[in-house]
């Protein structure tokens, strides 16, 4: 019942570590071994060894199963074990599933990752070329023969109809691709460490999938990157400062599909997360104006300016204007504005399936971010967008 | 190497050809009703023949030239012997591929045709999709003079124009053209499955059908075996009607799979339908740069590869002709044959058509060439005069197909019109034609 009541879980479960290996396009090893790297790197920083796992979670999409990487990082037995579908949807349902198992005692020290080649092996963005003829495969079929086939053109798709339905033009992305290229620039982890980008920089890049410019899409990247979830009460034994789960919520539309959600309503948001976002703030008992920083996720941006209104940080169709003049990057001092995606996001630090902006949340509440946000007590974290998705309120105790 | 078949180029293929009838009333009802063609200018006091008809005089008949009538065709030494060696190349097969024709003024009851063709081109060895071959372009002059009236032949005035293209063709094995498509780049297949077959099935059948709940009247795309509207597992399907506008589209730059290649960037568009639903599709027949939401669009069909045809979406506007659909039936093929007196084997003889790499026998080019006529003066009307006809021929129409004729005015000026027209089976399209005529009233020409 909790599209329609607060749920009890907010508070019951906590991030205690956070570890991720290095982004590169070529990453020169295999994807567990990513994986199995990220694990032990999120156990350090908790201050845990693999013999406290007692949970594992990823995405569907990962190759790496959980007894793989049990059986490669030393982890023993597992009482919880779970994936989460529809690619980046996942990323915050990840530690949901923990959440759920920590406060229910399934389990008591899960650890949530995701680890891959997607730039040097598979890369999304070269774009589907045959799908098997289950239920899935034939949504998908209805787009493919007519050459519709990548992540942009079908973000694309939904981007046209609201620069149309707004009287927009493809400039009203470009803030949200200077911003998340600003905040890269002061990360020294980002692929995009030192390369800021300009309004004009934004204009000027070819086009991938018109309205979608290439400065519009995100870094396709091998990495991997791994969170550690526990009860709130072992992770103030541990190393660093409890970063507290304050609501989770999954999020899935009416008449929903997988990236192809174009035969309902009028195209101009993403009803999957007006879904998450009412969870989120119904349980957390936050409102927009509670957020200090949120890490919303940025695979393409024109999802970006939609998500700022299915929040309600402003109004339907005014995300442009929302995010128009440096309102969303860090050291705005005017009226409005919210820093977003201080870690240069999927654009500018790492596309690590959302996996890397959940990190970077619990950064900002313990007061260790590049582009730190002070004193931030509230962070609002999204996860896949165009897909059934997921979403996080982080806080500190 | 010199290629001994350019020497024929600008050689004569019929020098003081002769019609072996003077145009008449019974071939033009002939005709007329092989096409079903029910113009009211063909008939009665005052009547033309129908311009698409004008091949039919000058055809050589049975025999082609050795029976009752032998010489009267004119056919040239030259003409031939440029046959009897593509013949000897192992060029055995034929088939027309392109009908071009200008009409300067009507034929009428009485008049008799006369010609000279020459031999445009002789093209080098090309690979085609029914084997490699060479292809051979005559033009021909026709003039006619009003022999019942008394006339002479040297009084013979132009009336036509008319270039013709055949392919003469080793037909290729069958596996040797699978072959050659499992090389080429095709495009994504769509998923089928127990679900969606019925769409598949559709489209197979020149319709694109939606499902409607039959419980709750939702009409609903894509298809799914329940309504998610009230979760009834209920439903029929229904054929669009084809009227729709551009919801959302995109403009595709990068990457472009192989098969997008030839037309890139390409345009990727979300139809609206009339009746509610919406599908992702192309819009053809407009620059990728020109799609627009809003843009009023209709159904077609484009065949993209011999296992593919996609229902696809074209600008609609006033200027679409109604679509005119036309069974293939083995009757319409060999009546329509006979009727333009064209007698090659492969229009009539199933057996011989086997022999020559063909599954059955297929319409003749002179037939495609009338049925493109009569739709569009079907839509014109009696008062419109045909001024030209452009045909090139793709897929073969055989018994059992069923041609679908679309058109859509391409150019005015004045009282001229300029048509686009395309004939297609479920195999692709059949003939892509232009068609020219002007709306002016008869009366002027008759009174010059």
């Amino acid at each position: 019942m909790s599209l329609h009541r607060a749920d009890t879980l907010g508070g019951r479960a906590a991030v205690a570590g956070i570890g991720a290996t290095e982004f590169s396009k070529d990453s020169g090893r295999s994807e567990l071994k990513l994986a199995v790297e990220a694990v032990h790197a999120a156990l350090d920083d908790a201050g845990l060894r693999p013999q406290d796992v007692d949970g594992l979670v990823t995405f569907t999409m990962d190759t790496n199963p959980e007894i793989t990487v049990a059986q490669a990082a030393g982890i023993g037995e597992l009482s919880f074990f779970s994936r989460i579908h529809y690619g980046g949807g996942a990323a915050c349902a990840t530690v949901q599933q923990a959440a759920l198992a920590v406060a229910t005692g399934i389990a008591e020290v899960v650890v949530c990752y995701r680890a891959f080649n997607e730039r040097s092996q598979h890369r999304f963005g070269t774009g589907l070329m045959s799908r098997q003829a289950s239920a899935e495969g034939v949504a998908m079929g209805w787009t493919m023969p007519y050459g519709l086939l990548t992540p942009a053109s079908w973000v694309a798709l939904h981007a046209q109809r609201y620069l149309h339905s707004y009287g927009l033009t493809p400039d009203a992305f470009a803030p949200v691709a200077v911003a998340d290229r600003f905040h890269a620039a002061t990360n020294p982890a980002a692929y995009f460490y030192r390369r800021p980008i300009t309004l004009a920089d934004h204009a000027a890049s070819r086009w991938i999938v018109e309205p979608l410019r290439l400065l519009d899409c995100c870094q396709e990247t091998d990495g991997g990157q791994a969170l550690v979830v526990t009860t709130p009460e072992r992770a103030r034994d541990l190393r660093h400062t409890p970063v507290v789960i304050a609501a989770a919520a999954q999020g899935a539309g009416r008449n929903q599909e997988a990236m192809t959600s174009f035969y309902r309503d009028g195209l101009t948001g993403l009803p999957e997360m007006g879904v998450v976002a009412r969870q989120l703030w119904r349980t957390s008992g936050l409102t927009p104006a509670d957020i200090d920083t949120a890490v919303l996720y940025d695979h393409f941006t024109p999802f970006v300016l939609m998500q700022l209104e299915e929040f309600g940080f402003c109004g339907p169709g005014e995300g442009a204007d929302f995010a128009a003049g440096g309102r969303l990057q860090l050291g705005w001092d005017g009226a409005g504005g919210l820093p977003v995606n201080t870690h240069g996001g999927q654009l500018g630090e790492a596309y690590l399936h959302g996996m890397n902006g959940i990190a970077e949340a619990v950064r900002q509440l313990r007061g260790t971010a590049v582009n730190q946000v002070p004193g931030a007590q509230r962070v609002l974290v999204t996860a896949g967008t165009g897909v059934p998705t997921s979403g996080l309120v982080l806080g500190r105790e | 190497m010199t290629d001994t078949f350019q020497a024929y180029t600008g050689r004569p293929a019929a020098v003081g050809g002769r019609a072996l009838d003077p145009v008449n009333a019974p071939m033009i009802r002939h005709w007329c009703e092989a096409m079903g063609d029910a113009n009211a200018a063909y008939t009665g006091p005052g009547a033309v023949a129908p311009p698409a008809m004008l091949q039919s005089w000058t055809m050589g008949g049975l025999g082609n030239g050795t029976g009752p009538g032998s010489g009267a065709t004119g056919r040239s030494a030259a003409y031939d012997e440029l046959l009897g060696t593509l013949d000897a190349a192992g060029f055995t097969s034929v088939v027309a591929t392109d009908c071009e024709q200008e009409y300067l003024r009507s034929l009428r009851p009485g008049q008799r045709v006369l010609y000279d063709s020459e031999i445009e081109s002789v093209s080098a060895e090309k690979t085609t999709a029914l084997g490699v071959g060479r292809f051979v372009t005559t033009r021909t002059d026709l003039r006619a003079y009003d022999e019942a009236a008394g006339e002479k032949p040297e009084e013979a005035v132009p009336v036509a124009t008319h270039r013709f293209r055949i392919l003469k063709f080793r037909p290729a094995a069958r596996e040797v053209n699978e072959a050659a498509a499992g090389e080429r780049a095709l495009r994504p297949r769509p998923v089928v499955n127990r679900d969606n077959a019925g769409f598949w099935a559709g489209v197979a059948e020149g319709e694109l059908r939606f499902q409607r709940c039959t419980d709750c009247g939702t009409a609903r795309f894509p298809w799914l075996p329940g309504c998610n509207a009230c979760g009834s597992d209920a439903w029929t399907a229904e054929p669009a009607g084809g009227a729709g506008t551009v919801y959302s589209y995109v403009v595709v730059h990068h990457p472009v799979p192989a098969a997008f290649r030839g037309s890139s960037p390409y345009a990727v568009a979300l139809v609206e339908l009339d009746e509610g639903v919406r599908m992702v599709s192309n819009v053809l027949g407009l620059p990728a740069a020109e799609v627009r939401i809003g843009l009023p669009v209709r159904l077609d069909f484009e065949r993209c590869d011999e296992e593919l045809t996609l229902p696809v979406f074209r600008p609609a506007g006033p200027d679409d002709l109604p679509p005119l659909r036309i069974p293939v039936t083995r009757t319409l093929i060999v009546a329509g044959a006979i009727a333009s007196r064209d007698y090659q084997d492969v229009h009539h003889d199933v057996e011989l058509a086997h022999a020559k790499g063909a599954p059955d026998i297929f319409m003749n080019i002179l037939t495609s060439n009338g049925l493109v006529g009569r739709y569009v003066t079907d839509w014109a009307g009696p008062r419109a005069r045909l001024t030209g006809i452009s045909v090139r021929l793709g897929v073969p129409a055989h018994p059992g197909d069923e041609l679908t004729f679309t058109g859509r005015v391409t150019g005015r000026d004045g009282p001229r019109l300029t048509v686009a027209v395309t004939g297609r089976t479920r195999r692709g399209a059949h003939a892509t034609a232009t068609v020219r005529l002007t709306l002016d009233d008869l009366t002027a020409e008759e009174q010059s």
